[in-house]
């Protein structure tokens, strides 16, 4: 025990203490962060410059006026300020509270840059087909970028119904997705306040009437109220596969290539003269599960930060992290050993991979079921994704994460057969590793593999 | 006393291929063994088995009185010849690390590793890296790391292999210190040569069976030759009554000089006294036995001319390195 315990001192230590490693293991929570709090800035089209000229063809001539309205750029100002009050209403409290910045902004700091539209009126009986030639050209510089032809019945439909026409819109090529949204949102105000002119509604009231505030759930838990989050129930077990899914792959990785530089290196036989190659195996694992828990604890514990800071953690059940363990484990065992029998059979990380494609494939295969068995937990694709070999202990953990947990004799029944699986592929890995790591040359192919564990 | 390594009737197939064949092989406590033959004979196949690295198909493996080599680790230090250093690592983290593999512990480790260094003639080396080290530089801290807890049993598999003549006299005077300190020894090769400089017994095996186990005396007068080399004073001389005289049996040209092979029954002093009377010599000696002859001799119903000419090249390439058998 002894050795097996140096053994993976040493493999943990040769990892955990590399650049690389730490590196890697910071850049995960680092993406999340900045893509949390960076990329909606970036993103934010608040900066974009609209400009262009638009042409426009008017029949009805109740739009164009409107159209000027709209365009104007206080206008814009107080429609983009309404779009982020409908968003914000949202997302929870606390992280409003961070938001609530934003909505302090003054009205003219929501706006952006000014946006820089001429609008060119055309006769109503315009030939369409020769103003489109007009899309590729410009005017002091500022391109033609739309031609806005509204139909006769876009304001006032024939005959008192309320069948009411539309608009047709022509515009240059390569245009920005934004210039083409702020076109549209733009023609479709003026359209609508030119109808609601022209039936003498007050536009005002209209509104008023038309909205009802979608107010924010309230989930009612044993433990105490919450308000809900919309797709949090979603969400949550892709986060519980993805711990997994890190979990398993970093360990097993590391322990992959160990196992190939102490083949290629030729130490590995320097070892066997100290220990057997199933201590050295144990000695692997050992080091590699702890390489994985190094990595699991971090990513669990800024989860639990994230979750606690924004009050969310009474909707986590402490148990479910319980089983994320049990799962963790039986997972890494199996493929870390299948893993280390790979390394061991192969003398480069190219001639692995090859090998590794099975594996590879049903680890993918999870992230494919995810979808399928969130939604809907109980459906028998899902039952029989949570007792496969490999594939259960993702199937179960999401089953378990979902709205509808699973009863717990199938969870247990699904651990047994996690268990029986990692002795079977330990019991595989075990007789590839012992023959695979003196074998030097051209790397075996599946079938020499099973050779090698029915010789061994 | 005990044996140090026994073996009795060991026999191990790979696929259709039997790489050792009911093997018998007896290593005294405190002998000096060669382990010796050509590529391919199954050394490294049998020295796994003593290892339980690889285990047998069929026949027994005792080493220090145990039934696996597993029971008595700590006890044996084993030089693989596939070996190697961790590229990454300094010299001392990796002697201390196979140090403590091999149950040696505490301070007494950190000094038996600088005093290996020094021995080995390479004190000041410990904080370096192992990539940054010369390849004779790693087969020394490779040997260091084979005997840093001072072995009962000493296993090295070619040894020799990728050494420079340097090395090799310092790796030689090593492996004899060892043995003097009373360390049995058990070494492989297949530069034959080798062999005979440093063995006190030999076990010679050929395609997984052995053709020989004798010590080295045993072995010079088992196959003593009846051979003597003669080159004339005068190269022009007349030797042909040499074929005539009584002791001779046949006289053939060789390379530098005759080869005179002389009757099963003749005393070599006597008859070579009355060759040089009859034909004044530049230079007469007696062949001594070569274990490359004697092996070949043993072999040699079994192979081809053109399979003895390969073997002979094989077996006294001291460059080639051994392909893993």
């Amino acid at each position: 025990m002894k050795r097996i315990m140096q053994i993976a001192l040493r493999d943990f230590v040769a990892v955990a203490m590399t650049k690389g490693f730490i590196i890697g293991l910071l850049i995960f929570p680092l993406i999340l962060v900045l893509s949390g709090t960076l990329l909606p800035r970036l993103l934010d089209g608040s900066d974009f410059q609209i400009e262009g000229g638009y042409a426009i063809i008017d029949p009805t001539g109740a739009v164009l006026p409107e159209l000027r309205l709209a365009l104007d750029p206080e206008a814009i100002a107080e429609r983009r300020f309404e779009q982020r009050r409908a968003a914000l209403e949202q997302i929870p409290d606390s992280v409003r509270d961070v938001a609530q910045v934003d909505m302090a902004r003054s009205m003219f700091e929501q706006l952006g840059p000014a946006p820089d539209v001429r609008l060119v009126e055309l006769p109503p009986d315009a030939d369409i087909e020769a103003e489109k030639a007009w899309l590729n050209g410009e005017t002091d510089g500022l391109r033609h970028t739309a031609l806005i032809v509204i139909h006769d019945d876009a304001v006032a439909a024939p005959g008192g119904e309320l069948e009411f026409g539309t608009y047709d819109l022509y515009v240059a090529p390569n245009l920005d997705d934004r210039d083409l949204g702020f076109i549209h949102s733009s023609v479709q105000e003026a359209i609508v306040a030119a109808r609601v002119a022209r039936q003498s509604l007050d536009r005002e009231a209209v509104e008023a009437v038309l909205r009802v505030s979608p107010p924010a759930s309230i989930t009612v838990g044993p433990d105490g109220e919450q308000r809900t989050l919309p797709g949090f129930n979603f969400l949550l077990p892709m986060g519980f596969m993805m711990l997994l899914f890190m979990g398993i792959m970093t360990g097993s990785g590391t322990m992959l290539t160990s196992t190939i530089e102490e083949k290629s290196s030729r130490v590995v036989e320097v070892l066997l003269s100290a220990v057997s190659p199933m201590q050295l195996m144990a000695g692997k694992l050992l080091g590699g599960v702890a390489i994985s828990l190094v990595t699991m604890a971090l990513y669990i514990g800024v989860g639990l930060v994230v979750l606690t800071s924004f009050s969310l953690f009474g909707l986590l059940d402490p148990w479910l992290i319980f089983y994320l363990m049990i799962f963790f484990l039986i997972g890494f065992f199996m493929v870390g050993s299948l893993m280390l029998a790979i390394g061991s059979a192969v003398n480069e990380m190219s001639e692995a991979q090859q090998l590794q494609m099975p594996l590879m494939l049903i680890l993918m295969t999870p992230w494919l079921l995810w979808p399928v068995i969130s939604r809907d937990p109980d459906s028998t694709l899902s039952i029989v994704a949570s007792f496969l070999p490999l594939i259960n202990v993702f199937g179960m953990l999401l089953r378990m994460a979902s709205t509808q947990p699973p009863p717990l004799w199938q969870v247990w029944l699904s651990i047994g057969i996690g268990a029986a699986s990692v002795v079977g592929a330990v019991w595989v890995a075990a007789k590839v590793f012992r023959i695979g790591l003196l074998m030097h040359g051209k790397p075996p192919n599946l079938r020499t593999l099973l050779r090698w564990v029915r010789m061994a | 006393m005990d044996s140090a390594i026994r073996l009795r009737g060991v026999t191990k197939t790979f696929g259709d291929m039997r790489a050792v064949d009911s093997l018998d092989l007896t290593v005294p406590t405190g002998g000096l063994y060669g382990f010796i033959g050509p590529n391919g004979a199954g050394k490294t196949t049998t020295i796994r088995m003593i290892m339980s690295i690889l285990f047998p198909d069929s026949g027994e493996v005792a080493v220090l009185g145990r039934a696996s080599a597993l029971q008595a680790k700590d006890r044996i230090g084993y030089l693989p010849e596939e070996r190697g250093l961790y590229r990454k690592m300094k010299v001392r983290p990796f002697l201390r690390y196979v140090g403590r593999l091999k149950g040696i512990d505490g301070p007494g480790l950190d000094r038996r590793i600088s005093g290996w260094l020094e021995r080995v003639g390479l004190p000041g080396i410990e904080s370096k890296r192992c990539d940054e080290l010369s390849k004779g530089m790693s087969q020394k801290v490779q040997f260091v790391s084979a005997v840093l807890h001072e072995p009962e049993l000493l296993i090295l598999d070619e040894p020799f292999s990728g050494l420079d003549p340097v090395s090799m006299r310092m790796l030689r005077s090593l492996i004899l210190e060892e043995h003097a300190r009373g360390t049995t020894i058990l070494f492989s090769t297949h530069v034959m040569p080798q062999a005979e400089e440093i063995c006190e017994h030999v076990v010679m095996v050929h395609k997984g069976r052995k053709v020989l186990d004798d010590s080295l005396p045993g072995i010079r007068s088992r196959f003593d030759p009846r051979s003597v080399q003669f080159e004339p004073l005068d190269p022009a001389a007349d030797t042909r009554m040499l074929a005539a005289m009584q002791e001779v049996e046949d006289v053939a040209q060789g390379e530098r000089g005759l080869e005179i092979l002389l009757r099963t029954d003749t005393d070599p002093a006597l008859a070579m006294r009355r060759i040089m009377a009859a034909v004044p010599a530049a230079r007469i000696e007696l062949s001594r036995p070569r274990l490359e002859d004697v092996f070949i001799g043993l072999v040699t119903d079994s192979a081809s001319a053109a399979d003895t000419d390969s073997l002979r090249a094989q077996l006294r390439d001291a460059a080639t390195t051994g392909a893993t058998a």
